[in-house]
Protein backbone atom coordinates (compact mmCIF):
# COMPACT_ATOMS: atom_id res chain seq x y z
CA UNK A 1 0.00 0.00 0.00
CA UNK A 2 2.45 2.69 -0.78
CA UNK A 3 1.77 6.17 -0.04
CA UNK A 4 3.06 8.86 -2.00
CA UNK A 5 2.74 12.61 -1.37
CA UNK A 6 2.22 14.89 -4.48
CA UNK A 7 2.42 18.01 -2.55
CA UNK A 8 2.71 19.74 1.01
CA UNK A 9 2.46 22.38 2.80
CA UNK A 10 2.11 23.23 6.62
CA UNK A 11 -1.54 23.39 5.89
CA UNK A 12 -2.47 21.48 2.81
CA UNK A 13 -1.96 18.25 1.95
CA UNK A 14 -1.89 16.06 -1.26
CA UNK A 15 -0.97 12.46 -1.68
CA UNK A 16 -1.67 9.10 -3.41
CA UNK A 17 -2.50 5.62 -2.12
CA UNK A 18 -2.02 2.62 -4.24
CA UNK A 19 -3.59 -1.05 -3.58
CA UNK A 20 -7.20 0.03 -1.65
CA UNK A 21 -10.39 -0.36 -1.92
CA UNK A 22 -12.82 2.64 -2.01
CA UNK A 23 -14.21 1.12 1.74
CA UNK A 24 -10.34 1.35 2.92
CA UNK A 25 -10.45 5.12 1.32
CA UNK A 26 -13.37 6.03 2.71
CA UNK A 27 -12.34 5.07 6.25
CA UNK A 28 -9.22 6.82 6.00
CA UNK A 29 -11.15 10.04 5.02
CA UNK A 30 -13.66 9.56 8.02
CA UNK A 31 -10.96 9.43 10.30
CA UNK A 32 -9.39 12.34 9.00
CA UNK A 33 -12.57 14.33 9.07
CA UNK A 34 -14.02 13.26 13.04
CA UNK A 35 -10.89 11.57 14.70
CA UNK A 36 -8.29 13.61 14.87
CA UNK A 37 -7.82 15.24 18.14
CA UNK A 38 -7.47 18.73 18.94
CA UNK A 39 -7.71 21.53 21.04
CA UNK A 40 -10.90 23.85 21.15
CA UNK A 41 -12.36 26.09 24.29
CA UNK A 42 -14.75 24.41 26.23
CA UNK A 43 -15.71 26.08 28.97
CA UNK A 44 -15.98 29.91 28.82
CA UNK A 45 -16.34 32.06 31.96
CA UNK A 46 -17.03 35.80 31.95
CA UNK A 47 -16.99 38.56 34.14
CA UNK A 48 -19.86 40.30 35.20
CA UNK A 49 -20.06 43.82 36.91
CA UNK A 50 -17.71 46.62 36.80
CA UNK A 51 -13.71 46.08 35.08
CA UNK A 52 -11.63 48.73 36.41
CA UNK A 53 -8.28 49.46 34.61
CA UNK A 54 -4.98 50.39 36.36
CA UNK A 55 -5.68 54.35 36.13
CA UNK A 56 -9.33 53.66 38.38
CA UNK A 57 -11.38 53.98 34.66
CA UNK A 58 -14.73 51.80 35.22
CA UNK A 59 -15.86 49.85 32.40
CA UNK A 60 -18.98 47.97 31.73
CA UNK A 61 -18.94 43.98 31.12
CA UNK A 62 -22.09 43.91 28.82
CA UNK A 63 -20.87 42.94 24.81
CA UNK A 64 -22.89 43.72 21.62
CA UNK A 65 -22.87 39.91 21.44
CA UNK A 66 -24.83 37.57 23.57
CA UNK A 67 -22.64 36.07 25.99
CA UNK A 68 -23.26 32.60 24.31
CA UNK A 69 -22.75 33.54 21.13
CA UNK A 70 -19.17 35.11 22.08
CA UNK A 71 -18.61 31.60 23.70
CA UNK A 72 -19.75 29.97 21.00
CA UNK A 73 -17.10 32.01 18.58
CA UNK A 74 -14.41 31.26 21.24
CA UNK A 75 -15.18 27.39 20.86
CA UNK A 76 -14.51 27.56 17.01
CA UNK A 77 -11.26 29.14 17.62
CA UNK A 78 -8.17 26.41 16.43
CA UNK A 79 -5.05 26.74 18.59
CA UNK A 80 -1.65 24.99 18.08
CA UNK A 81 -2.21 21.94 19.80
CA UNK A 82 0.42 18.93 21.53
CA UNK A 83 -0.93 15.64 20.77
CA UNK A 84 0.76 14.77 23.81
CA UNK A 85 -1.68 15.86 26.16
CA UNK A 86 -4.44 13.94 28.09
CA UNK A 87 -7.92 13.94 27.11
CA UNK A 88 -9.73 14.89 30.04
CA UNK A 89 -11.97 11.99 30.80
CA UNK A 90 -8.74 9.41 30.48
CA UNK A 91 -6.65 11.76 32.33
CA UNK A 92 -5.13 10.84 36.01
CA UNK A 93 -6.79 13.58 37.15
CA UNK A 94 -10.23 11.78 36.51
CA UNK A 95 -11.95 14.71 34.78
CA UNK A 96 -11.58 17.58 37.13
CA UNK A 97 -8.85 18.74 34.92
CA UNK A 98 -5.19 19.48 35.40
CA UNK A 99 -1.79 20.90 33.26
CA UNK A 100 -2.11 17.48 31.72
CA UNK A 101 -5.00 17.75 30.10
CA UNK A 102 -6.20 21.44 30.26
CA UNK A 103 -4.94 24.80 28.50
CA UNK A 104 -6.43 27.97 30.11
CA UNK A 105 -7.11 31.36 28.36
CA UNK A 106 -7.77 34.30 29.54
CA UNK A 107 -8.67 38.04 27.58
CA UNK A 108 -8.34 40.92 29.05
CA UNK A 109 -9.09 43.48 26.61
CA UNK A 110 -10.49 47.61 27.63
CA UNK A 111 -12.83 49.49 24.81
CA UNK A 112 -13.14 50.88 22.78
CA UNK A 113 -11.54 47.81 20.53
CA UNK A 114 -11.73 44.75 18.01
CA UNK A 115 -11.14 41.37 20.49
CA UNK A 116 -8.92 39.43 18.44
CA UNK A 117 -8.07 35.78 18.68
CA UNK A 118 -4.58 36.90 19.53
CA UNK A 119 -5.60 38.92 22.54
CA UNK A 120 -6.88 35.07 24.24
CA UNK A 121 -3.14 34.21 25.99
CA UNK A 122 -2.54 30.84 26.88
CA UNK A 123 -1.87 30.74 30.81
CA UNK A 124 1.08 28.31 31.54
CA UNK A 125 1.58 27.46 28.04
CA UNK A 126 2.94 30.37 25.61
CA UNK A 127 3.23 28.30 22.58
CA UNK A 128 -0.33 26.98 22.59
CA UNK A 129 -1.49 30.38 20.79
CA UNK A 130 -4.26 30.56 18.56
CA UNK A 131 -3.08 29.42 15.42
CA UNK A 132 -5.05 32.38 13.35
CA UNK A 133 -4.19 35.47 15.22
CA UNK A 134 -6.55 37.72 13.35
CA UNK A 135 -9.86 35.77 14.21
CA UNK A 136 -12.40 39.10 15.63
CA UNK A 137 -14.25 37.47 18.54
CA UNK A 138 -16.93 41.01 19.37
CA UNK A 139 -16.18 44.43 19.18
CA UNK A 140 -16.73 46.94 22.14
CA UNK A 141 -17.55 50.35 22.30
CA UNK A 142 -16.67 53.13 24.67
CA UNK A 143 -16.43 52.40 28.25
CA UNK A 144 -16.85 48.35 27.83
CA UNK A 145 -14.77 46.08 28.63
CA UNK A 146 -14.46 42.51 28.78
CA UNK A 147 -12.82 39.66 31.45
CA UNK A 148 -12.82 36.60 30.11
CA UNK A 149 -11.11 33.10 31.25
CA UNK A 150 -11.61 30.10 29.24
CA UNK A 151 -10.75 26.21 29.58
CA UNK A 152 -9.75 24.48 25.99
CA UNK A 153 -9.52 20.47 26.23
CA UNK A 154 -8.83 18.00 23.68
CA UNK A 155 -11.60 16.33 21.71
CA UNK A 156 -12.53 14.94 18.48
CA UNK A 157 -14.54 16.22 15.62
CA UNK A 158 -17.71 13.42 16.15
CA UNK A 159 -18.42 15.16 19.53
CA UNK A 160 -18.32 18.52 17.78
CA UNK A 161 -17.41 20.55 15.04
CA UNK A 162 -15.29 22.99 16.61
CA UNK A 163 -12.77 19.96 17.34
CA UNK A 164 -12.49 19.22 13.35
CA UNK A 165 -8.84 19.62 12.90
CA UNK A 166 -9.16 19.39 9.25
CA UNK A 167 -11.30 20.62 6.32
CA UNK A 168 -12.14 19.56 2.59
CA UNK A 169 -10.74 16.46 3.23
CA UNK A 170 -11.89 14.69 -0.27
CA UNK A 171 -10.52 11.51 -2.76
CA UNK A 172 -10.67 10.67 -6.39
CA UNK A 173 -9.91 7.84 -8.47
CA UNK A 174 -6.25 8.09 -9.96
CA UNK A 175 -7.50 9.38 -13.82
CA UNK A 176 -5.13 8.66 -17.24
CA UNK A 177 -5.69 10.23 -20.19
CA UNK A 178 -4.09 8.97 -23.31
CA UNK A 179 -4.23 11.61 -26.23
CA UNK A 180 -3.60 10.27 -29.43
CA UNK A 181 -1.71 13.53 -31.26
CA UNK A 182 -3.26 13.08 -34.71
CA UNK A 183 -6.54 13.31 -33.40
CA UNK A 184 -6.51 16.09 -30.66
CA UNK A 185 -3.74 18.27 -32.28
CA UNK A 186 -3.57 21.18 -29.06
CA UNK A 187 -1.93 18.75 -27.23
CA UNK A 188 1.00 20.44 -27.56
CA UNK A 189 -0.38 23.75 -25.70
CA UNK A 190 -1.08 21.21 -22.39
CA UNK A 191 2.11 19.82 -22.41
CA UNK A 192 3.93 23.26 -21.99
CA UNK A 193 1.62 24.45 -19.66
CA UNK A 194 1.37 21.65 -17.36
CA UNK A 195 4.47 19.49 -17.85
CA UNK A 196 4.09 17.71 -14.32
CA UNK A 197 1.11 16.30 -15.46
CA UNK A 198 2.46 13.93 -18.44
CA UNK A 199 3.00 10.56 -17.44
CA UNK A 200 4.50 8.97 -20.73
CA UNK A 201 4.72 10.08 -24.35
CA UNK A 202 5.54 8.04 -27.22
CA UNK A 203 5.44 9.12 -31.29
CA UNK A 204 2.18 8.53 -31.54
CA UNK A 205 0.45 9.12 -28.02
CA UNK A 206 1.37 10.91 -24.90
CA UNK A 207 -1.00 10.72 -21.76
CA UNK A 208 -1.72 12.90 -19.12
CA UNK A 209 -2.96 12.50 -15.32
CA UNK A 210 -5.04 14.90 -13.50
CA UNK A 211 -3.93 14.13 -10.07
CA UNK A 212 -3.24 17.70 -9.58
CA UNK A 213 -6.01 19.68 -11.70
CA UNK A 214 -4.91 21.85 -14.00
CA UNK A 215 -7.32 24.23 -15.46
CA UNK A 216 -6.46 23.21 -19.48
CA UNK A 217 -6.46 19.40 -18.69
CA UNK A 218 -10.32 19.98 -18.05
CA UNK A 219 -11.00 20.08 -22.03
CA UNK A 220 -9.55 16.48 -22.64
CA UNK A 221 -12.67 15.31 -20.67
CA UNK A 222 -14.88 15.81 -23.94
CA UNK A 223 -11.99 16.51 -26.65
CA UNK A 224 -12.10 13.53 -29.24
CA UNK A 225 -9.28 11.49 -29.76
CA UNK A 226 -8.98 10.98 -25.82
CA UNK A 227 -9.33 7.90 -24.32
CA UNK A 228 -9.90 8.25 -20.32
CA UNK A 229 -8.88 5.38 -18.01
CA UNK A 230 -9.80 5.49 -13.95
CA UNK A 231 -8.17 3.32 -11.88
CA UNK A 232 -10.16 2.39 -8.97
CA UNK A 233 -7.18 0.89 -6.82
CA UNK A 234 -5.05 4.21 -6.54
CA UNK A 235 -7.01 7.24 -4.45
CA UNK A 236 -5.65 10.62 -4.62
CA UNK A 237 -6.79 12.27 -1.33
CA UNK A 238 -6.69 16.00 -0.40
CA UNK A 239 -7.23 17.98 2.85
CA UNK A 240 -6.01 21.33 4.84
CA UNK A 241 -6.13 21.77 8.09
CA UNK A 242 -6.99 24.85 10.32
CA UNK A 243 -3.52 25.51 11.80
CA UNK A 244 -4.05 23.63 14.71
CA UNK A 245 -2.01 20.62 13.69
CA UNK A 246 0.60 20.52 10.54
CA UNK A 247 -1.29 18.52 7.60
CA UNK A 248 1.86 16.09 7.91
CA UNK A 249 0.87 15.60 11.29
CA UNK A 250 -2.86 14.83 10.82
CA UNK A 251 -2.08 12.28 7.96
CA UNK A 252 0.39 10.51 10.27
CA UNK A 253 -2.22 10.41 13.49
CA UNK A 254 -4.85 9.09 11.20
CA UNK A 255 -2.98 6.20 9.61
CA UNK A 256 -2.27 4.75 13.50
CA UNK A 257 -5.65 5.70 14.47
CA UNK A 258 -7.65 3.55 11.79
CA UNK A 259 -5.79 -0.32 13.21
CA UNK A 260 -7.12 1.02 16.47
CA UNK A 261 -10.49 1.64 15.51
CA UNK A 262 -10.93 -1.58 14.08
CA UNK A 263 -9.45 -3.35 16.77
CA UNK A 264 -12.09 -1.58 19.19
CA UNK A 265 -14.72 -3.00 16.87
CA UNK A 266 -12.97 -6.42 16.59
CA UNK A 267 -12.76 -6.42 20.80
CA UNK A 268 -16.24 -5.77 21.16
CA UNK A 269 -17.71 -8.91 18.69
CA UNK A 270 -18.42 -11.35 21.28
CA UNK A 271 -18.38 -15.11 19.69
CA UNK A 272 -22.22 -16.94 20.72
CA UNK A 273 -20.51 -20.10 21.57
CA UNK B 1 -23.57 40.62 12.62
CA UNK B 2 -20.08 39.85 12.57
CA UNK B 3 -18.18 37.26 10.15
CA UNK B 4 -18.93 33.65 10.92
CA UNK B 5 -15.80 32.01 12.42
CA UNK B 6 -15.88 28.66 10.29
CA UNK B 7 -17.78 28.13 7.20
CA UNK B 8 -20.67 26.61 7.85
CA UNK B 9 -20.43 23.60 5.26
CA UNK B 10 -16.62 22.97 5.41
CA UNK B 11 -15.88 24.36 8.59
CA UNK B 12 -12.89 26.03 7.32
CA UNK B 13 -11.61 29.31 9.05
CA UNK B 14 -13.06 32.66 7.33
CA UNK B 15 -13.04 35.32 9.87
CA UNK B 16 -9.26 36.69 9.45
CA UNK B 17 -9.58 35.91 5.45
CA UNK B 18 -12.75 38.53 5.60
CA UNK B 19 -10.95 41.41 6.62
CA UNK B 20 -8.03 41.17 4.20
CA UNK B 21 -10.88 40.87 1.62
CA UNK B 22 -12.73 43.95 2.60
CA UNK B 23 -8.91 45.62 2.83
CA UNK B 24 -8.21 44.47 -0.71
CA UNK B 25 -11.76 45.35 -2.42
CA UNK B 26 -11.55 48.47 -0.77
CA UNK B 27 -7.90 49.27 -2.50
CA UNK B 28 -9.77 47.99 -6.01
CA UNK B 29 -12.70 50.54 -5.53
CA UNK B 30 -10.44 53.11 -4.72
CA UNK B 31 -11.32 56.27 -6.57
CA UNK B 32 -15.28 55.24 -7.11
CA UNK B 33 -14.02 52.24 -9.69
CA UNK B 34 -16.09 49.30 -9.56
CA UNK B 35 -14.20 45.73 -9.17
CA UNK B 36 -14.82 43.45 -11.81
CA UNK B 37 -16.23 39.78 -10.62
CA UNK B 38 -12.96 38.95 -12.75
CA UNK B 39 -10.81 40.85 -9.54
CA UNK B 40 -13.19 39.51 -7.09
CA UNK B 41 -12.32 36.04 -8.03
CA UNK B 42 -8.59 36.73 -8.13
CA UNK B 43 -8.63 38.03 -5.07
CA UNK B 44 -10.38 35.16 -3.32
CA UNK B 45 -7.93 32.63 -4.59
CA UNK B 46 -5.38 34.78 -3.48
CA UNK B 47 -6.48 34.52 -0.25
CA UNK B 48 -6.92 30.67 -1.05
CA UNK B 49 -10.70 30.21 -0.14
CA UNK B 50 -11.43 28.05 -3.43
CA UNK B 51 -14.69 26.36 -2.48
CA UNK B 52 -18.39 27.96 -3.35
CA UNK B 53 -18.91 27.11 0.61
CA UNK B 54 -16.36 29.08 1.78
CA UNK B 55 -16.50 31.75 -0.64
CA UNK B 56 -20.60 32.03 -0.33
CA UNK B 57 -19.79 32.80 4.12
CA UNK B 58 -17.47 36.04 2.98
CA UNK B 59 -19.43 37.09 -0.15
CA UNK B 60 -22.90 37.19 1.23
CA UNK B 61 -21.92 38.37 4.67
CA UNK B 62 -23.24 41.68 6.05
CA UNK B 63 -21.48 43.34 8.53
CA UNK B 64 -24.09 44.88 11.47
CA UNK B 65 -22.27 44.48 14.27
CA UNK B 66 -21.12 48.57 14.15
CA UNK B 67 -24.53 49.61 13.62
CA UNK B 68 -25.57 47.92 16.95
CA UNK B 69 -22.35 48.72 19.33
CA UNK B 70 -24.35 51.77 20.34
CA UNK B 71 -27.09 50.17 21.78
CA UNK B 72 -25.37 47.86 23.72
Amino acid sequence: MPLKIIESSERFIRFSVDGISPSIANALRRTLVNDIPKLAIENVQFHHGQIRDTEGNVYDSSLPLFDEVVAHRLGLIPFKTDLKMNFRDECSCEGKGCPLCTVTYSINKLGPSEVLSSDLQAVDNPDLVASDPNIPIVKLSEKQAMLVSAEAILGRAKEHAKWQATSGVSYKYHREFTVDKEIFEQWELIKNSCPDAVLKEDKKSITFTDDVPHRQIVQLFEAKGVRIVEDDTRFVFKFETDGSLNALEVLDYALKRIPQRINTLLDSVVSTD
Amino acid sequence: MIIPVRCFSCGKVIASDYKQFKEKISELSAGGKKPTPKMIVQTLDDLHVERYCCRRMILSHTDLIDEVLPFS
